[in-house]
């Protein structure tokens, strides 16, 4: 586990989750989790309600802090430093920074209502990556489209559809080029007509080689998009492995279970 | 199969209908109309009402004087208030548990003492600290002057209505700021906005939103409450109409005067708050081209009726 780069057979990964524990008073939501993701990979978070999944992500994003264990972006400790061998927190303006290098979607996806579509992007690129208005309007309007939001950007969100607002979010994460992109539950609250038009914006992202991880119910899109998958359970990875393989043929009994009861492929 | 309409009593359409028959209305609109035409010929008739007198005090220099002076003191009160309700809302919200306490027994103990009690009691801060000084607690001190002359009338009336001003209004500010979806301090944080942007440009125009009706009732209050302070005879519109009834005895029709002046400048904040809402529900309507429908205004008078009861 050389952070300094000395070992030269495997890649460094992006994202390095390394037994990290989070507690919310005495109850154990993360127990010991690691996990690494390649760059360019799509990893699929599943799970039972409860069993950790958005505090995982939402730790990885310094939303919420962690109790134990590290994590690291591109080898760098987020929300931490070392100072005279002492570990302290960052300064916030330090940790905003880091968040920079990631891009989250949220299940409930979080647009600025006072904003136009076109804005929260803009926004995003002028204030956190100092892009020029020319620049960040010409970004917006590339990612919008490519999310097929084009012929909105003047709107406000709540005019639009929610499939349409969680392209948006997906729009305002993608446009700063992110290091990884982390969603949770990004179609959970959508109408089930709306879901595949954001699946679809998520499998052209992950085609383009976007590193992803993605919380998800969606099996179907777990199987058929994700390179890997992470099946957790009470705050613990309790299976991982190829996602293909990991959904047709579950190696263990919780997995089986599981997969029984949200339904099959 | 062919669809046939069922037949009915032509009597019986009830497109022919006429109109319920009311009574209850038609009883109470007669016994209103009377009571109104009553109160009219009282108004009129009633010579001590004496019309010619208001008229003449109208725009009387003295009583504009008093109104400037209102006004004055209105806005120094809103404008420090408002500041200050941010700061107190602030400290009430702080994750530093000592400046929540402060915040909290501040606003416990100026919302709870009638303001006019807050006045007098300011009004007199010279007789139980004769002198005010810049020091270190305890230590040297750099510089004082004596209470008469910093505490003036003005400033006695001004400290206590802003101070009483800025315990309503962080509890307006307070509310205004829990309003905002968490969500969206959870966005601005994942988008990389600092803590500034964060609070100015995603959760104060949000909660501005939330903040106005209740902000907008406190301007009409405060107006109204500096009346309070005729009676530490800071000459505002009411101790400048009582100044000249004192003399002359004719005390109704410049009360009328002062009712005039109170009635149009609360009509006109009124209409200014109405726009000043208007302007920033922006976003914040669902579908249609519309933006003044009527779930909004609905929505709106709900608000204000919550807010002002
Ligand atoms: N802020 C919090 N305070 C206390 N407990 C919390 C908090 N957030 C989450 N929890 C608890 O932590 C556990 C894990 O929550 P988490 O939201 O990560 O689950 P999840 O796997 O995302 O579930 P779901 O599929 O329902 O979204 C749950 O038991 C939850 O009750
Ligand atoms: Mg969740």
């Amino acid at each position: 586990m050389s952070v300094n780069g000395v070992s030269h057979e495997k890649q460094e990964p992006v994202l390095r989750v390394a037994r990290v524990r989070k507690n919310y008073g005495s109850f154990t939501a993360l127990d010991g989790v690691s996990l690494d993701v390649e760059s360019g990979e799509v990893v699929a978070v599943i799970g039972p309600s409860g069993s950790g999944k958005s505090t995982l992500v939402r730790c990885i994003d310094q939303l919420v802090g962690i109790d134990g264990g590290a994590i690291y972006l591109d080898g760098e400790l987020l929300g931490y430093e070392r100072r005279r061998g002492t570990l302290r927190p960052m300064k916030n303006a330090r940790i905003a920074a880091q968040r920079r290098r990631m891009g989250m979607v949220f299940q409930n996806f979080n647009l600025f209502p006072h904003l136009t579509v076109r804005e929260n992007i803009t926004e995003v690129l002028r204030r956190s990556h100092g892009v020029s208005k020319p620049d960040a309007d010409r970004r917006a309007l590339e990612v919008l489209d490519r999310v097929g939001i084009g012929e909105k950007a003047d709107h406000y969100p709540r005019r639009l559809s929610g499939g349409q607002q969680q392209r948006v979010a997906i729009a305002r994460a993608v446009a700063p080029s992110p290091r990884i992109m982390l969603f949770d539950e990004p179609t959970s609250s959508l109408d089930p007509a709306l879901v595949s038009e954001v699946l679809t914006v998520m499998q052209d992202l992950a085609e383009a080689g976007h590193t992803m991880v993605v919380v998800t119910h969606e099996i179907r899109f777990a199987h058929d998009v994700a390179d890997r998958c992470v099946f957790m359970r009470q705050g613990r990875i309790v299976e991982e492995g190829p996602a293909k393989r990991m959904l047709t043929g579950p190696a263990t009994d919780e997995l089986r279970d599981f997969l029984s009861h949200v339904g099959s492929l | 199969m062919t669809l046939t309409a069922p037949s009915i009593d032509a009597a019986e359409d009830v497109a022919q209908a006429k109109p319920r028959i009311r009574v209850w209305r038609w009883v109470t609109g007669t016994v209103f109309t009377l009571f109104a035409i009553q109160f009219a010929h009282f108004l009129v008739t009633n010579e001590r009402f004496e019309w010619p007198v208001v008229w003449e005090y109208l725009f009387d220099k003295s009583i504009m004087e008093g109104i400037r002076t209102t006004l004055t003191l209105w806005l120094v009160v809103i404008v420090l208030g408002t500041v200050a309700g941010v700061c107190v809302a602030l400290a009430k919200l702080s994750s530093y548990a000592p400046s929540r306490w402060l915040a909290t027994a501040y606003v416990s103990v100026f919302v709870a003492i009638p303001p006019l009690v807050q006045l007098i009691f300011w009004f007199n801060l010279a007789y139980l600290q004769p002198e005010i000084s810049i020091r270190i607690p305890f230590g040297p001190v750099f510089h004082s002057w004596p209470t008469n002359v910093v505490i003036s009338t003005w400033t006695a009336a001004v400290l206590a209505l802003a101070i009483v001003e800025s315990a309503y209004m962080s509890e307006i500010i307070r509310g205004g700021i829990l309003g905002v979806d968490a969500g969206q301090t959870e966005a601005s944080k994942a988008v990389g906005f600092g803590s500034g942007v964060t609070f100015f440009k995603i959760i104060v125009p949000q909660a501005l939103r939330i903040i106005l009706p209740a902000w907008g009732t406190r301007l009409v209050t405060v107006l109204k409450a500096t009346s309070l302070v005729s009676i530490v005879a800071l000459t505002d519109l009411l101790r400048s109409v009582q100044e000249i009834y004192n003399v002359t005895y004719q005390t109704i029709p410049l009360l009328l005067v002062a009712c005039f002046w109170y009635l149009v400048m609360v009509t006109v904040l009124t209409t200014v708050r109405n726009q000043l809402e208007r302007r920033f529900s922006r976003g914040h309507d669902v579908g249609g081209p519309a933006r003044t429908g009527r779930v909004r205004t609905a929505r709106r008078q709900a608000n204000r009726v919550a807010v002002d009861g």
